[in-house]
């Protein structure tokens, strides 16, 4: 159970303490393809959605006006929080930089203004929940705005969730230069674009279009 | 006492979901509190108190469980321990009860544990054709009946023959590609862990006041949306079953593309490494689909929401179109893994390469790009659009054209060779092949919108979707299961019993569902406990087979734990087969591998004199073409063929 020994082990893969090293037989890692899977995934999961509320739209009400009588979108307000959040992808990638470069600072503030920038997305986002003045209970409308802008905001908090672990780790010391030692701060990044681009989409589609 | 429930393990994971249980609870009671409702809401469906445990509950068993100790270490910053391996590997029954990276039992907690299911979902068949043996009702009322046939097809599906397949490819794949084990083991252990969550919250339905979910697998709204509480079970133990097949695909798909061995190109690749391929992605694309369509039915249901409400502006058939989009997608999640095991049991049994490799490998992938684009077939008669039925016939139907080249290539490996039908999963190989076509005739006929009309919701769509799911599903699951029994135990079985077990199945079966054509075209109606006394004798007559193949289950789950304990050694290499699983040991050491091997040649080079998959050790090439075959007979098969892999 000593680590110090099982290191050795596994150099030697002979001696049976652990398994040969993999053979890698592509070029992208593994985190990284296993993020871009799971992202493809994600975005199936919002087609669910955005499949109903195009049904919900164009097919059960295509002659009223969208959105429905009585429900008010403050658009602008939104807008402001779109810029937000499309500017935490720029520090997301400056701490990226900083960390191939050994910039740490670098890396730490930009996680650190990534996640407060993410933060207050979400808070602008639930505060705009409460002064809405309608539910998702109110009509068809109603479900499908919470639940799209809802869904994202869950994406948005699981982002911020591994970007606090970025946080930690890169306040404690951890990730390197090389490319396999800040997969931590790259991989939660991509997510982070991921989060962003589908603010993006749902944003149009559903403030906008 | 306290280590027990301080380290991951069962007790603990005990722990974990009463904790995790006791938290949801709690937190709707002062969530409700605070926002001035009352504390217990009392509408039909709600019952937020029952569904927010539903998911904390299991979670919390995942947690005390250990699933995610390593990750929670990562996340808090601590260093990372060096893995010792402690969590790799059986040494003995305990282990298989533990949170456990090894792909190998990983892989045999999935085949076991989802057995149990098909047992259970087995029974509750059983007492369904016990019902239906005469006219009138007899042993449960009609409320029950809808229960049954609901949770039967719901276990089949999501806790049976999705996740089975996920347990055989999690066993073979990462040896078939020379990789010591899957890319992501924890993750791999979670998705795992997730099933029995899901099982247990399809059973808790049972208990649930109002009875199990009754509005069928398909749960379509607005049947489901004004359903009991039990509902709200199947929404939730779809998202465990859903999240852990995606899991699963991811972690194949990494696999797959990043730790084959040297050598093993993707035209070297064993055909059930493609097929793995192919389902991941179509679970990757697919399954959050269904993900989606439930959880806007919980939402429905609990906390009130309009998806599904025609009154409020909602649209119902906006269910179907977003539950067939992965559903669809879904009959090939089912199938295609079975494609995969058929094509290594053919061609090893047939001593011949298979015919046409690669372009078995592309009809996989076409039939991954048709799975998207036929969903609707499912909604001929549901009042869609009525222009999207001509188009989804059309591709419904060019669906055969892939599915037909498989069947030829499993033929031409067939044609010509001498069959070495000494293997119980030869047998089932060759039954698939016969009751798969039935089941894929009966499909087209299916596609094609007049006779769908005709034939909708009767006995017609039961026989259908049997043919294709037993017929072909669960009869590539058997042969999968025989054929790699030897590797995974070390022991063989008994042929004899494999033989009963096969022929009883296949009578069986054929007895159960051929008859359910003729009494569907005459419309007999589904999913309903009474039925015409005209359709009396034929019910009967089903009721009587359908019990045979009952109790041939009981023999093969005989067989193989007898066997498993008591039979005799297998050998590395029963079969005389050239993937790599069969060149190590059986079963396969802790690690898989003492050193990487290094592929050279095609999977199926049968009778091609000097022809090598892989070589294990370098340096002592001479000794690595396999232990002395087990089984009698030369490899004689036909040496020629169709060298499509080459």
């Amino acid at each position: 159970m000593e680590s110090a020994s099982i290191a050795v082990g596994s150099a030697h893969a002979h001696e049976h303490h652990g398994p040969p090293e993999a053979h890698s037989s592509s070029k992208i890692d593994r985190q990284t393809l296993g993020i871009l899977l799971f992202i493809v995934s994600e975005a199936m999961l919002f087609g669910a959605f955005f499949a109903s509320y195009f049904f919900l739209r164009e097919v059960s009400n295509p002659t009223d006006v969208w959105p429905p009588d009585g429900f008010e979108l403050p658009k602008a307000i939104a807008g402001v929080n779109t810029a937000i959040l499309i500017s935490s992808s720029f520090t997301i990638h400056w701490a990226l930089e900083g960390a191939r470069k050994g910039n740490r600072e670098a890396m730490k503030m930009g996680l650190a203004m990534t996640w407060l920038l993410g933060a207050t997305f979400l808070f602008i986002q639930i505060n705009e929940y409460v002064h809405l003045g309608f539910s998702a209970r109110d009509g068809a409308f109603g479900s499908i705005f919470y639940g799209l802008t809802g869904l994202h905001g869950a994406h948005v908090f699981v982002g911020l969730l591994l970007l606090s672990f970025a946080n930690i780790r890169a306040w404690r010391g951890h990730f390197g230069t090389k490319a396999e030692d800040h997969l931590g701060v790259e991989v939660p990044g991509i997510y982070w674009h991921f989060v962003d681009v589908m603010w993006i989409i749902v944003y149009v589609t559903v403030y906008i279009l | 006492m306290v280590a027990a429930l301080k380290n991951p393990g069962m007790p603990r994971a005990g722990l974990g979901f009463l904790i995790g249980g006791l938290f949801g609870f709690g937190l709707v009671v002062a969530l409700r509190a605070v926002s001035g409702l009352e504390i217990f809401q009392t509408e039909a469906t709600g019952y937020p108190h029952v569904i927010v445990p539903g998911i904390t509950a299991p979670i919390g068993f995942l947690i005390g469980l250990g699933c995610f100790d390593y990750w929670f270490r990562w996340a808090s910053g601590a260093p990372t321990i060096p893995d010792d391996h402690s969590q790799h590997g059986a040494y003995s029954w305990k282990d298989y009860f533990k949170f456990n990276t090894d792909h190998k039992v990983i892989g045999i907690q999935y085949v076991v544990t989802t057995f149990c299911f098909f047992m259970i979902g087995g029974l509750l068949a059983m007492l369904m054709r016990a019902e239906l043996a005469q006219p009138g009702t007899q042993i449960v009322d009609p409320g029950v009946f809808n229960s049954l046939f609901s949770t039967h097809a719901a276990i089949m599906i999501f806790l049976f023959i999705v996740p089975v397949f996920a347990g055989l490819a999690n066993y073979v794949l990462p040896l078939m590609i020379g990789a010591p084990d899957m890319a992501f083991p924890r993750l791999n252990a979670l998705s795992f862990w997730m099933l029995p969550m899901a099982g247990v919250l399809f059973m808790a339905s049972f208990l649930a006041p109002g009875g199990a979910f009754d509005a069928g697998w398909t749960g379509y709204a607005p049947l489901s949306t004004g359903a009991p509480l039990g509902q709200s079970f199947f929404n939730l133990g779809v998202q465990f079953a859903g999240a852990s097949s995606v899991a699963t695909a991811l972690n194949f798909l990494v696999t797959i593309v990043t730790m084959r061995a040297p050598g093993m190109n993707f035209w070297r690749m064993p055909l059930l490494v493609w097929a793995n391929l192919s389902t991941s992605l179509l679970v990757v694309g697919a399954t959050p689909f269904i993900a989606g369509a439930q959880f806007m039915v919980l939402m429905d249901r609990a906390i009130g929401t309009n998806f599904f409400q025609a009154a409020a502006g909602g649209d119902v058939i906006s269910y179907q179109h977003i539950f067939w989009f992965y559903s669809h997608p879904a009959v090939y999640i089912m199938m295609l893994p079975g494609f995969g095991i058929v094509s290594e049991v053919i061609s090893t049994h047939a001593r011949k390469t298979i015919f046409g490799y690669r372009l078995m490998a592309i009809a996989l992938l076409g039939i991954v790009i048709l799975a998207f684009a036929v969903w609707a077939h499912h909604m001929f008669v549901s009042g869609m659009f009525a222009w999207l039925r001509v188009p989804m016939m059309i591709t419904t139907l060019l669906i055969a054209v892939p599915t037909g080249i498989k069947i030829f290539s499993w033929l031409g490996t067939l044609f010509d060779s001498k069959l070495h039908i000494e293997s119980t999963s030869m047998l089932f190989a060759l039954g698939f092949l016969v009751t798969f076509v039935i089941g894929g005739i009966s499909g087209v006929m299916l596609g094609m919108i007049p006779l769908d009309i005709h034939v909708s919701d009767t006995y017609f769509v039961v026989a259908h979707i049997h043919f294709v799911l037993f017929g072909g599903s669960v009869f590539t699951i058997f042969c999968g299961f025989y054929h790699w029994f030897p590797k995974m135990t070390g022991r063989m079985y008994d042929e004899r019993l494999g033989r009963i077990h096969f022929w009883m199945t296949l009578v069986g079966m054929l007895g159960t569902f051929i008859p359910m054509h003729w009494i569907g075209m005459e419309g007999m109606p589904r999913r309903v406990a009474d039925y015409a006394a005209q359709f009396g004798n034929w019910n009967l007559v089903i009721t009587i087979f359908s019990f045979i193949l009952g109790v041939a289950q009981l023999i093969f789950v005989y067989n193989m734990v007898v066997s498993w304990r008591f039979g005799p050694k297998a050998g590395d290499n029963p079969w005389r087969a050239k993937t790599i699983e069969w060149l190590v040991s059986s079963p396969p050491p802790v690690f898989n591998f003492d050193e990487i091997p290094r592929v050279v040649g095609g999977p199926y080079e049968f009778g091609v004199p000097g022809a090598r998959h892989a070589i294990m050790h370098d340096g002592d090439g001479a000794t690595v073409s396999g232990p002395e075959p087990a089984v009698a007979g030369a490899a004689s098969g036909g040496g020629g063929g169709e060298g499509g892999g080459s």
